[in-house]
């Protein structure tokens, strides 16, 4: 394929002997092992299997019990799911969701297609919120510090008085918690507010996340005016206040809104729009929308009103990063730069945009012409865009706005909404909150949500500043690090246990509604705000409805998106601002940007791909969902650039010291080819040391070199071996197909000239069936075709499938032995230099082969085809035989191992699709293209006496897609959505030349180089 | 020796025999534990299928009432004259509906599931609950039923009344309102309708799925 070659890893690469020697097995080694150095967490799921073997060798089967409703709520059919939409929260920005609901227990959730923030995609945090609503480590009760008088008798007292859930701990400084609850601190508050009052809120300081909500804005006023000298932080390690902060204030705050539809050159300066910054899903699905390589099509997509003007035309992509992140990965051009060298390059391009003869700076050389070539683009440009990321200082994002409005995208691909119910607040926010702490100005502390213990930068010393305040309360959905510190823990409420409301980045005003009673009552932020405002009488729900007023409340929440309304004073209705309002460049302060040391190393903080800041750290599913990039699973490392790795004599799984400041931590190093040279990558969000048993100890806490001056990016970091060795559980290397054509690309031109490029390898083949081909003569013939240009590797598939079908997680050991479960699999490609290569990513679920290499071997027939072209898998039938998995040459199908579910606390359980069989030891499973949903929509047609319509099935991977990458229908008929991608020219098979004949095919992938970018004078 | 063998056959087929017998009486006993059941063969797989118990719940069902005030997809919206048979002055309806044959087929459809067994087939109140227990319900030709207001009725069946509970979770609105539409045809025969075709052909033209309305 264009002599072009592609690797998974250095060490294929370069060949090294020890990956030969790996690859030459089939399996990974270990895959058909049993486990040895059992880590705690397979330690007791072992323990648990075998405890529900014992039960079980009574032969008898166990009772069950029919629980019908007492009383019947209307509408509710016992086993038809219904919907509800709903919001989740996510910063200064909401996600509108649409939740799955069986009899009442919400168990699946997608996007809203009606709210523009998701357009009925998902995220896999979206996705990954149902296992936290579920999870069983939650925090259950409201728990109270002991007064000093009450400690000394509870010396005495039996141990079970003490919170049940906390195990015996070592730990002296910690003052012991009891089990409380809400009347006890209803009456506290209503007593320290009193007092409070009466110093009107003097000593009072309340330490909240970033929100985005009408109603908590309209508290917080109310809250102001009982504690008028009160302080109030919000904080968030994930925030965008950097972005906020150069457009507006935290009392007036200016959000951008990007429009990527429209936008054909885009450049994103260390910002990863596609997954972890801002409205992630829209900016996928407009991203994916302006990158169509067919030649006059217009947009087909119908959600493409809300955004605006499809475009036929094929956007360029140039980022500039230091880390590779996962918008850097999906990059026409891509450079790698340290983080703290970004402000000199945009301060270079601001001028480029406004005199393209503007001679150069402190830049030189290739990185020079490199820019100017990007600047000139931009400004050929109709559409231009310009973004950076949130780590990158506030004068850095001053000047963005300046080149944006130089180049006329103001207005055209970046939209300003002023946002009068966001509140953000910066880490030197939160620096005179704990300055004020330390000065003992603050009696009172009230934390809603944040974890500063774990979060905040380690030179604040949340921790230590807590001490001298005799009254804390904390509000969090676990007994996390600063709850154990705190006076009062109260559990909080998850989204879908509340009432709330939202505004999304781009105006969209939506309403969150509870899907099920609080599963351990807890309340929310807004519910304790209530509480502190105006003390205890109303609730969520009428301070909600009260925002909103009568009119089209049902609507508002069937829809999932309150209708915008022109008149004047109206809650829903955004407001543009005009550019030239703007504060601009005025504001920076130059002490509130300080520059980043250029000596030494640079590390650079990172939001992680899966557990995020580290909120999602007791969620299993995203615990071991790798990695786009390196596909580690369970840790995060010291990223590592090749040439650094070099310099430092460092491989992959080297124990390193980093040191920052006079801290230090040891994390194992981890080469990644792209990455900057000079630079150490660092994912936020692990080394938990409490927050539940699935968080704690994995992974190395990067908050604990994180400096209020330097959050995000920093200088002068040593970096030493240590000697030791760690082996992160990775996925990279599993299941691979050596050496074939299996991701295809070409650039623009080359498709233009060539269009089939990518099918025509496989027409000299003449192969023939070796077996008998089944009879397809069902109504319907599915099939399936994932858009390899489309797709930008997010993950959020995997997430979706497994929680659609039920997929249990195995725990870092088993990931190391290949016996991960997920049944899609998204591959990522190297290709080019290891310094600077380019990247492929490959979502790979079973292929549904026509005819199935795996059927031929079954000795029991437990996997077979029906009418309709789906390789079926008989769980029952299944005796374990593996053979299919040998015989599988797309390696998709997976083994049950353990009895992975049967340890599943009750709470789990309820999360679980009560549609889809949860599998048990010995059994093989694979994609089945969600049959049940397939089932589904064919009985309903049947009632209706119809067909089922094209569109009408959606694969849980299909549905998640953000970038709409799946598509999956009827390819019998040719005018299904399917058919038509069948029908293109970039349309091609894995493995052809078995004469499989997968109904799973792939469109090739097109790229949009720049024919003027300069090549490097290395290559 | 010989002699010796032949007690020892005997022996055994007394044991034998004895066994069986024992078996033989057990077959016929009833037991209270749960039936023997080797292969587990994920018969029993931790999720919850509807209706299932939940221990995780203070009162055992796994089946979770929705909070009050939700409002699912698919739920008729601001409308109350056709979700509660109230208009705005307070006062009851007439049907908000169009009534034609499908509707009425509908409507006999779901008459003849839930309320025959008390209202009887004419609806006079000549049922099997009266035959079989001697409670008398309402007959509804009466006058008084006769002259009722259409969102009464739809109000009735919606929340129940004396002693009929709601019929509200199995009859969607549009199902309540068919009802009420077959009532009224009844009331105004006094007798068995005469519908265009058997039900089972009607009901094929229409088949109007509950959680769609």
């Amino acid at each position: 394929m264009q002599g072009r070659q592609y690797w998974r890893s250095i060490e294929r690469l370069l060949e090294s002997p020890a990956i030969k020697e790996m690859l030459s097995d089939e399996f990974p080694e270990g895959a058909s092992d049993p486990p040895r150095d059992l880590d705690r967490r397979s330690l007791f799921k072992l323990l648990g299997a075998s405890m529900a073997l014992a039960g079980l060798a009574s032969c008898r089967r166990p009772e069950e019990k029919i629980v019908p409703y007492v009383n019947a709520p209307e509408g509710i059919i016992p086993g038809i799911p219904k919907q509800y939409a709903t919001t989740m929260p996510w910063g200064t920005t909401a996600l509108g969701v649409v939740v799955e609901s069986h009899e009442g227990r919400p168990t699946k959730v997608e996007g809203n297609e009606m709210h523009p923030t998701t357009q009925g995609a998902a995220s896999l945090w979206m996705q990954a919120s149902i296992l936290s609503l579920y999870d069983p480590d939650r925090s259950r009760n409201v728990l109270r510090r002991l007064a000093e008088e009450e400690e000394s008798e509870a010396e005495q007292r039996p141990q079970e008085d003490s919170e049940e859930e906390e195990e015996p701990d070592t730990d002296i400084e910690r003052p012991q918690l009891i089990r409380s609850n809400w009347d006890e601190f209803e009456a506290f508050w209503e007593e320290e507010s009193a007092r409070l009052e009466q110093q009107g809120g003097q000593g009072l300081a309340v330490l909240s996340r970033h929100y985005s909500s009408p109603s908590m804005a309209r508290m917080m006023n109310r809250f102001r005016q009982r504690f008028p000298d009160s302080l109030w932080v919000a904080y968030d390690p994930a925030g965008e206040s950097n972005i906020l902060s150069a457009l507006g204030s935290p009392e007036t705050v200016i959000q951008p809104h990007y429009l990527f539809q429209r936008a054909d050159t885009i450049l994103a300066l260390d910002c990863d729009f596609l997954l972890t910054e801002g409205d992630a899903v829209a900016a996928a699905r407009g991203f994916s929308l302006g990158r169509n390589p067919e030649e006059g099509s217009s947009s087909q997509d119908e959600s493409s009103e809300s955004i605006g003007s499809g475009s036929s035309k094929m956007n360029r992509l140039y980022v500039i990063e230091s880390t590779v992140s996962l918008t850097g990965a999906n990059a026409d051009h891509r450079l790698a730069v340290q983080s703290r060298n970004i402000p000199a390059i945009v301060e270079r391009l601001a001028a480029l945009v406004k005199n393209p003869s503007s001679r150069e700076g402190e830049l030189t050389g290739e990185i020079d012409e490199r820019i100017r070539t990007i600047a000139h683009d931009l400004r050929n440009s109709d559409a231009p865009l310009v973004l950076a990321g949130r780590r990158q200082p506030t004068r850095v994002h001053a000047q963005i706005l300046e080149i944006n409005q130089v180049l006329g995208a103001i207005g055209k691909t970046v939209l300003l909404n002023s946002n009068p119910d966001a509140r953000f607040g910066t880490v030197q926010d939160l620096s005179r909150l704990t300055d004020a702490m330390r000065r003992g100005d603050i009696q009172t502390l009230a934390i809603l949500g944040p974890n500063p213990v774990y979060t905040a930068p380690a030179d604040l010393d949340f921790k230590t500043a807590m001490q001298r305040i005799p009254a804390i309360i904390h509000l969090g959905s676990h007994v996390d690090e600063t709850a154990i510190h705190s006076h009062w823990h109260l559990p909080e409420a998850h989204f879908l246990e509340s009432w709330g409301d939202a505004r999304a980045a781009d105006g969209t005003v939506s309403i969150i509604q509870p899907l099920i009673a609080p599963l351990f009552s807890g309340r929310s932020v807004l519910d304790l705000l209530i509480l502190m405002a105006e003390g205890p009488g109303r609730q969520a729900y009428d301070v909600v409805r009260e925002t909103f007023g009568e009119g089209a409340w049902e609507k508002a929440l069937h829809d999932g998106v309150v209708a915008s309304q022109s008149s004047a004073g109206d809650p829903t209705s955004p407001e543009p601002v005009e550019a030239t309002a703007l504060p601009g460049e005025s504001v920076v302060q130059p002490e509130a940007a300080p520059v980043v040391s250029p000596e030494g190393l640079e590390i650079v903080f990172s939001v992680d791909p899966s557990v995020y800041d580290g909120s999602f750290a007791n969620n299993g599913w995203l615990q071991e969902l790798p990695d786009p990039i390196t596909k580690i699973t369970w840790d995060n490392a010291a990223l590592l650039s090749p040439s650094t790795g070099e310099d430092l004599e460092v491989e992959n799984g080297d124990i390193l010291r980093l040191e920052l400041e006079g801290r230090h931590l040891e994390a194992p190093a981890w080469i990644v080819p792209g990455q900057a040279h000079g630079t150490v990558g660092l994912a936020l969000g692990y080394g938990r040391t409490r927050g539940g048993f699935i968080a704690e100890g994995v992974g190395v806490d990067a908050y604990s070199l994180r400096t209020s001056r330097w959050p995000d990016v920093a200088g002068g970091l040593k970096v030493t071996k240590t000697g030791g060795r760690y082996r992160p559980a990775q996925t990279q290397e599993h299941w691979v197909m050596e050496g074939r054509p299996l991701v295809r690309e070409g650039s623009l031109s080359q498709y233009r000239q060539h269009p089939g490029f990518a099918s025509e390898p496989e027409e000299h083949l003449k192969a023939q069936p070796l077996w008998e081909a089944p009879e397809m003569t069902g109504q319907y013939q599915w099939g399936m075709t994932i858009d390899l240009n489309k797709c930008i590797g997010c993950n959020a598939c995997i997430v979706a499938c497994q929680s659609e079908n039920n997929i249990p997680i195995v725990g870092r050991d088993q990931v190391r032995n290949s016996r991960e479960m997920h049944w899609l699999r998204v591959d990522r490609y190297f290709t080019g230099p290891p310094e600077s290569p380019e990247f492929v990513f490959q979502p790979v679920p079973c292929m549904h082969c026509e005819n199935a290499p795996c059927e031929q071997v079954c000795p029991v027939a437990a996997t077979v085809h029906d009418n309709e072209g789906i390789n079926a898998m008989v769980y029952n039938r299944c005796i374990g035989t593996r053979y299919c998995s040998n015989n599988c040459p797309y390696k998709v199908r997976r083994f049950n191992f353990f009895n992975y579910t049967n340890s599943f606390p009750e709470i789990v359980k309820l999360s679980m699709n009560p549609d889809v069989t949860v599998r048990s030891r010995g059994v093989m499973e694979k994609c089945t293209y969600c049959i049940q949903r397939i089932n589904e929509a064919k009985l309903k047609a049947s009632q209706q006496d119809r067909a089922v319509q094209d569109g009408e099935i959606q694969t849980a991977c299909q549905q998640s897609c953000p970038a709409q990458a799946i598509a999956f229908g009827d390819v019998s008929d040719s005018q299904t959505r399917v058919s038509t991608e069948k029908g293109s020219p970039r349309n091609y098979t894995l493995l052809a030349e078995l004469y499989n004949q997968p109904r799973t095919s792939y469109l090739a992938k097109i790229r949009n180089p720049n024919p003027e970018w300069p090549e490097s004078s290395e290559a | 020796m010989r002699k010796h063998k032949t007690d020892r056959f005997i022996k055994v087929l007394l044991l034998c025999s004895g066994l069986l017998f024992s078996a033989g009486c057990l077959r016929g006993c009833t037991s209270s534990r749960p039936p023997i059941h080797v292969n587990p063969n994920m018969d029993q797989q931790p999720k919850h299928i509807p209706q299932s118990s939940s221990e995780f719940f203070y009162d055992g069902a796994a089946m979770r009432t929705p909070v009050e005030g939700t409002i699912a997809r698919g739920t008729v919206i601001d409308n109350p004259a056709f979700t509660t048979g109230i208009g705005q002055d307070g006062g009851f309806v007439d049907s908000p509906i169009q009534v034609d044959e499908t509707v009425l087929a509908r409507g006999q459809d779901r008459y003849e599931i839930y309320c025959t067994p008390c209202h009887g087939e004419t609806g006079d109140g000549q049922s099997m609950l009266q035959d079989r227990t001697g409670v008398q319900s309402a007959d509804l030709l009466q006058e008084r039923l006769r002259s009722m207001p259409d969102g009464q009725i739809f109000d009735v069946i919606t929340h129940g009344f004396g002693l009929m509970s709601s019929y509200a979770y199995p009859l969607s609105p549009m199902d309540r309102w068919s009802v009420v539409a077959y009532v009224r045809q009844l009331q105004a025969q006094g007798q068995l309708p005469q519908l265009q075709g058997t039900p089972e052909e009607t009901e094929t033209e229409q088949p109007a799925p509950l959680e769609n309305q």
